[in-house]
């Protein structure tokens, strides 16, 4: 353990990082709502990151901003930035910003069944996919196409694509999804919870054939989901958030093992498992309300103290700035958690997370 | 694709039914009843019982005696393509003829016992000679009819006279208007010689002698009508019982000419005016709420909102009288013509503008009529900007929102692109349907616009028909109305089958 | 997320009414449908021909007697009118107690509702009753001569079979006070008595000549007075500057104005005016009233059973849906009574699809929904489970387009008037409207523009707030404006 404290610097760029990302959105007469405040990850090629946490606590937020996705307004940057091949996504303007939707980085979506414009052949939605980033013929587009299709084990692609989207199952519309997003080989996908509206099944075999597509090209991926399943399955990297901010920051087994955040650990102990035998359930907030949970940590700069935005006042150690209670803390090597800034943790910055493959 | 079409087509038969029967139940259900018309025509004339003689031939003309089911059955059984009974015959004219319909029986036979019946022995003569016999035996069948019905009213009258004459507590039996129900003075003593009485007595026997003449002539004009003077109507699958022919809808009462011929030259009016407001509509209000849906909450949207409902506020006939007022009186601006679809000389133009040797410019045919139509046009569109405006910018703003249209953007798709090629190519669906819900009301409004540009179209018509109660005109002009209505929503139909992929036709 | 971005919880339609509030065009609409409504109540004591006042002189200019045509000219629907409205609208905005302002506004509307429907079973009891006939439709509509125990009888079946809708239970619990106050309304309506009509020409005469002194309303013309030598006067002409009539120079007549000009039979425009607006609204509520009634029930069963009933009614509705609404409307109007309660029936008649279909895809929706299958699962009465668990949640579209359909009955009913089929004897914005054009080719500015402009304004006005509800209420139409 100790000596890899010493690896600081990781032998390779990540492909994409994030760094300190806050967007808010336009309530109306209300306040504006902090959607995400303060965010950072990393993916590098070939590796998976899986992103955990929630409804609503920032994880599509996040990636739709690393496409500039958000509609602004209501939406808006208010801080940080979005590193890809060396420059910022959050200001590149929007001619770039094509170039780099669909074609660098891809996109798949929860909802397969709407997703799908339903008046367009399956075909016609692939290939243009392909003719805006490809300077290709529309016969070599429709090449590309069936190929994309046959890549993704959809049966006579040919056939298929003449067909529309409402011919499809979901699962099947999934692949096509996941093939128009893949047809323009894209160095990074971000796959915003690909499987949640699947049945288990077909989940399964979609995330097989994503792992096999990131293997044979060598792409990163952002993995969307709440399902700790799939992420003890497919993820390298785990990116716990609650409430716009990361909780924990972790490789997967180590986080698995022990995870360190008194949410994290209130999400694994709520899972049923066979070979316990247990009365009853833990709900995660019978183990956040637990001021025994957050014992413990230390890190650099001395004992930290896990950060949770419902923490009675009392309990709160003394921050260094009321207005940046949350600071993401490096407590051992690779392992990152969202601490309470303490004046100590101010002075000793931790380094971004970021866990290079192996 | 056959078979959606087929299917649809005959779910419009019970739709089309129940419009007209609705329609027929109005007009002879409502007080007054479908002579209230002819009663107001009547009224002319100075001399009372001619008027009711008259009334009473033509109820018995029009079948408007029987029960009111009856009738429509009747109705329908000429409208409708399929012809059950006797096949008619077209006379050279093109005219209709039916085989002559059995006489009404005599009344008060309990006190005047009827004629015994008869059998005429009479062979129609054959070819040419048949011809000019049945136009005989016809007329022969009219007039002696119309001679008896006149008399079976006579004594009708007589009685009424008589039970006046007895007064209390008989003329409580009598209609609210004066009338004798024969049935209702069953009991009622015929001895004696008063006047009223002697009277009663010879009307009764004219009734007979009339009953014995018409049923003569009935009966040989039958039999020279079953004899082919002319050839038959429509196809025949079956002599005299069942054939195809086209729909008759009889004859106009207040103008004593065919029905169809009258919607024969309005109809087309009115479908030419729909035809040239719809594309007006859609080309200003689809373009209008795709702008305004993508610059939501600009002053463009606002804007365009806020006037189209302004526009939607203003009923047809409020722009259609200041459009003559101010645009087409000499008083004010007299733009355009007040009324009409042509001018008066529109015969002799040539069909495009010229300028003549002398350099003085004719503005032709076509332009006649545009500029004539103008103003009607004009009242018929505006209120449909803000329906299909409003609708456009919902379907867009809803689309905008949608899964694909995020998928697209993530593809890469320019902002242009997305919003026209899945945008709005998704938004159109819905304007197709919108057309359902437009198109009705629209053959609504051009009643409205035709009645006060004076243009003849089928509002013109219906309105006539409607003040002088005329029920073939009334019954057909609905007919025809509701099918020209019915078609264009199965053109919509069709239309959104072609354009949505997901609508299956089976 | 929890307590971030969080609001302060409200009520569904105290929210929704916080929304229209804040849209000027719409307290604009409201305010010009409140100034209609005033004038529809109130117009017989503001325009109208009958002196308040009449004092009868003697030779020597003393007054012999008095007497007050006004008040004997009022008809049992005017004093009705006027005290429900004196009386209820204070106590909407002023009342107290355990009622809120909802809740006052709901049981005006409640027993306006009923009153309306005993007129109307009174009228088909009366038409039962006497036999058919034109003439007994037409004397029905004045409620004055009725027969009082029919009247009565229709107001108690009526106030039964209301407290019989589960709709809310402050209703069934009033049952006893809304008979009273029916059958009170109705035994004051029937004893207030007929119309006392005075001969105009006679004390028009008899002030120039000073045998009378008479105090006149504010406007001293009523909608069915008219004097042939006063026809097509323009707007503002003092009587005594008209040709025709300036034999009246130096009488209280002649120095009368007629502030909007008079028509081509000469009645005066602005008491005609005023007069409609009785007709606009009553047209428009009623007539709505009765296609929502209608449409609603016709879509809660199409909805609640679906199959063969759905299957069935869903045919009418096609029916009543792709046929030209207007035309057969021309057709119904024209062949029956010109009559303003026929107009209102076949109004509502043609025009209840919209809110049975709106009802119809609402039911649909709710009778998936958990709270309905648990309110059934729970073995509560079909009529249980369909007032008062699904009907609230399901008339929300229907009311939002209610104020739409008014705007279009106003607009039919002016329609219909100008094409000569609308109520006989009554004022009406549309008739007036049909004058300006007349046979002669001559276009009479002032018969359209004022007329014109308050159909115009009555109708933008309930557009203007539909529009308003239906954005504050409409889910769809928020969503996407977020």
């Amino acid at each position: 353990m100790a000596s890899h404290h010493t690896t600081a610097a990781p032998p390779i760029d990540p492909l994409m990082s994030v760094e300190d990302l806050a967007v808010s959105f336009d309530n109306g007469s209300g306040p504006r709502i902090q959607a995400v405040a303060g965010v950072s990850m990393s993916v590098y090629p070939r590796q998976t990151l899986a992103v955990v946490g929630e409804s609503g606590c920032g994880k599509s937020v996040t990636a739709m901003s690393s496409m500039q996705l958000i509609p602004r307004p209501p939406g808006r940057f208010d801080a940080g930035r979005i590193m890809f091949e060396g420059r910022n996504l959050l200001e590149l303007p929007e001619h770039e910003m094509l170039k780099v939707r669909g074609g660098k980085i891809a996109m798949i979506f929860q909802e397969p069944m709407t997703s799908l414009n339903p008046v367009y052949t399956i075909g016609d939605q692939i290939m243009e996919a392909v003719l805006l980033h490809q300077a290709v013929s529309p016969d070599e587009a429709a090449r590309i196409a069936i190929k994309a299709m046959a890549d993704v084990g959809i049966r006579d692609p040919e056939g298929r694509m003449r067909a529309y989207p409402h011919q499809f199952s979901g699962g099947m519309r999934q692949r096509v999804m996941i093939a128009m997003a893949l047809a323009c080989r894209p160095s990074l996908l971000l796959a915003d919870e690909p499987t949640t509206a699947l049945d288990v099944t077909i989940q399964k075999q979609i995330l097989e054939l994503l792992r096999g597509l990131q293997h044979s090209t060598g792409m990163g991926m952002m993995l969307i989901t709440h399902n700790l399943g799939v992420v003890a399955e497919n993820a390298d990297v785990v990116c716990c958030m609650y409430a716009g901010r990361v909780v924990e920051y972790a490789p997967v087994t180590e986080l698995f093992d022990r995870p360190l955040h008194p949410y994290t650990r209130g999400l694994f102990r709520c899972i049923p498992g066979l070979s316990e035998l247990r009365n009853r359930l833990v709900t995660v907030e019978e183990v956040v309300a637990d001021p025994r949970e957050y014992e413990g940590l230390r890190s650099d700069a001395g004992p930290v103290m896990p950060w949770w935005p419902f923490m009675d006042q009392s309990q709160r150690p003394a921050l260094d700035d009321p207005s940046r209670p949350y600071a993401l803390v490096e407590v051992s090597p690779n392992r990152w958690v969202g601490c309470w800034r303490t004046p100590e943790v101010a002075r000793t910055p931790s380094r971004p997370p970021r866990i290079a493959p192996a | 694709m056959a078979t959606y079409l087929l299917r649809r087509l005959l779910l419009m038969i019970p739709t089309v039914l129940g419009i007209t029967l609705m329609v027929f139940l109005l007009v002879a259900l409502a007080p007054g009843g479908i002579g209230a018309g002819l009663a107001v025509q009547g009224g002319q004339m100075s001399d009372t019982s001619k008027v009711a003689q008259m009334q009473a031939y033509l109820e018995d003309r029009y079948g408007l005696n029987d029960n009111v089911l009856v009738q429509y059955a009747r109705w329908l059984g000429r409208v409708s393509p399929l012809k059950f009974g006797t096949t008619p015959l077209v006379a050279p004219t093109g005219d209709l003829v039916r085989e002559p319909r059995d006489l009404p029986e005599p009344v008060m036979t309990w006190a005047f016992p009827a004629p015994a019946s008869f059998v005429v022995q009479y062979t129609p003569p054959e070819g040419e000679a048949l011809v000019a016999d049945f136009k005989r035996l016809q007329r022969e069948a009219e007039g002696t009819r119309r001679t008896y019905v006149g008399a079976v009213r006579g004594l009708k009258d007589a009685l009424a006279d008589h039970v006046r004459a007895l007064g209390a507590p008989w003329t409580a039996r009598l209609e609210p208007k004066g009338g004798a129900d024969p049935e209702r003075f069953r009991d009622l003593p015929l001895e004696g010689d008063a006047p009223t009485l002697v009277a009663l007595r010879a009307a009764a026997a004219t009734m007979h002698s009339s009953w014995t003449e018409a049923e003569a002539a009935r009966q040989r004009a039958t039999i020279a009508f079953l004899a082919r003077p002319y050839p038959a109507a429509g196809i025949e699958i079956i002599p005299n019982a069942f054939s195809l022919g086209a729909p008759d809808f009889g004859v106009a009462f207040s103008r004593n000419r065919p029905v169809w011929d009258l919607i024969a030259t309005a109809l087309p009016v009115t479908i030419l005016i729909n035809f040239i407001a719809f594309p007006i509509i859609y080309l200003v209000a689809v373009p209008t709420g795709v702008l305004a849906s993508v610059r939501r909450g600009g002053a463009f949207d606002v804007i365009s909102g806020l006037m189209f409902l302004l526009l939607y506020s203003v009923p047809v006939v409020l722009t259609g009288v200041f459009a003559i007022g101010f645009l087409a009186n000499n008083q004010y601006l007299g733009w355009f013509p007040v009324s009409g679809l042509h001018d008066s000389a529109a015969a002799t133009m040539t069909f495009m503008p010229y300028t003549d040797d002398a350099g003085a410019w004719h503005r032709g045919w076509l332009l006649d009529m545009v500029w004539h139509l103008a103003l009607p046009v004009l009242c018929l569109v505006y209120a449909g900007f803000a329906v299909l405006s409003k609708q456009t910018r919902a379907a867009m703003l809803e689309n905008f929102s949608s899964d694909y249209v995020r998928t697209a953007r993530a593809k890469g798709v320019p902002s242009r692109d997305v919003i026209i090629s899945h945008v709005l190519r998704n938004s159109l669906l819905p304007l197709i349907t919108m057309f359902v819900g437009i198109f009705p009301a629209m053959l609504g409004g051009s009643v409205v616009v035709e009645r006060i540009f004076t243009i003849p179209g089928m509002g013109s018509l219906v309105i006539e028909a409607i003040n002088l109660r005329d029920r073939e005109l009334i019954l057909a002009n609905t007919f025809m109305i509701s099918s020209v209505s019915l078609l264009a929503l199965l053109l919509a139909d069709i239309l959104y089958a072609l354009c949505d992929p997901r609508v299956a036709y089976d | 997320m929890r307590g971030i971005g969080a609001q302060e919880a409200k009520g569904f339609w105290a929210d929704a009414w916080d929304r229209v509030r804040r849209r000027p065009g719409a307290m604009l609409g409201m305010a010009w449908i409140a100034v209609m409504g005033f004038f529809a109540v109130f117009a017989p004591l503001i325009a109208n021909a009958h002196p308040i006042r009449l004092e009868r002189l003697g030779a020597d200019g003393q007054v012999v007697s008095v007497e007050w045509p006004l008040l004997a000219y009022l008809s049992p629907t005017d004093w009705l009118l006027m005290i429900a409205t004196a009386f209820g609208v204070p106590w909407i905005f002023l009342g107290s107690g355990r009622l809120g302002r909802a809740g006052r506004i709901g049981v005006l509307i409640g027993l306006s509702m009923q009153a309306g429907a005993t007129i109307v079973l009174a009228a088909l009891l009366i038409w039962a009753a006497e036999g058919s006939g034109i003439e007994s439709l037409e004397r029905l509509t004045r409620l004055d001569a009725g027969p009082w125990p029919l009247i009565l009888c229709s107001a108690v079946v009526v106030a039964a079979l209301a407290s019989a809708v589960p709709v809310a239970t402050s209703l069934s619990r009033r049952i006893v006070p809304i008979v009273g106050a029916a059958t009170l309304g109705f035994v004051l309506s029937w004893l207030a008595g007929g119309q006392t009509l005075v001969n105009h020409e006679q004390v028009i005469l008899d002030e120039a000549a000073g045998k009378v002194r008479a105090t006149w309303t504010l406007i001293p013309w009523s909608s069915q007075y008219t004097r042939s030598d006063m026809v097509g006067i323009p707007p503002g002409t003092r009587v005594a500057d008209w040709e025709k009539t300036a034999s009246f120079k130096g009488t209280p007549f002649g120095e009368r104005r007629v502030l909007l000009g008079t028509d081509a039979i000469g009645g005066d425009v602005l008491g005609q005016m005023l007069w409609a607006c009785r007709l606009s609204i009553s047209i428009g509520l009623v007539s709505t009233g009765i296609s929502v009634v209608l449409g609603v029930t016709i879509g809660a069963l199409m909805g609640f059973f679906g199959g063969w009933v759905d299957l069935l009614l869903y045919r009418v509705v096609e029916i009543f849906m792709s046929v030209p609404t207007l035309f057969v409307l021309i057709v119904a109007a024209g062949v029956l009574p010109r009559n303003t309660y026929v107009m209102m029936a076949i109004i509502g008649f043609f025009s209840w699809t919209g809110a049975a279909r709106f009802t119809r895809a609402e039911f649909l929706k709710l009778r998936k929904m958990d709270f309905v299958q648990a309110a059934q699962a729970a073995g509560l009465p079909v009529r249980a489970v369909l007032f008062r668990h699904m009907l609230p949640n399901g008339i929300t579209p229907v009311l939002v387009d209610a104020s739409f359909a008014i705007a279009a009955a106003i607009t039919i009913e002016a329609t219909l008037s100008f094409l000569g089929l609308g109520p006989d004897g009554q004022a009406s914005w549309g008739k007036l409207l049909s004058s300006a054009t007349a046979a002669t080719g001559t276009f009479v500015w002032w018969l359209a523009v004022f007329p014109g402009l308050a159909i115009f304004l009555s109708v933008l006005s309930y557009n203007m707030l539909g529009e308003a509800m239906r954005d504050a209420i409409d889910p769809k139409l928020r969503k996407a404006a977020h």
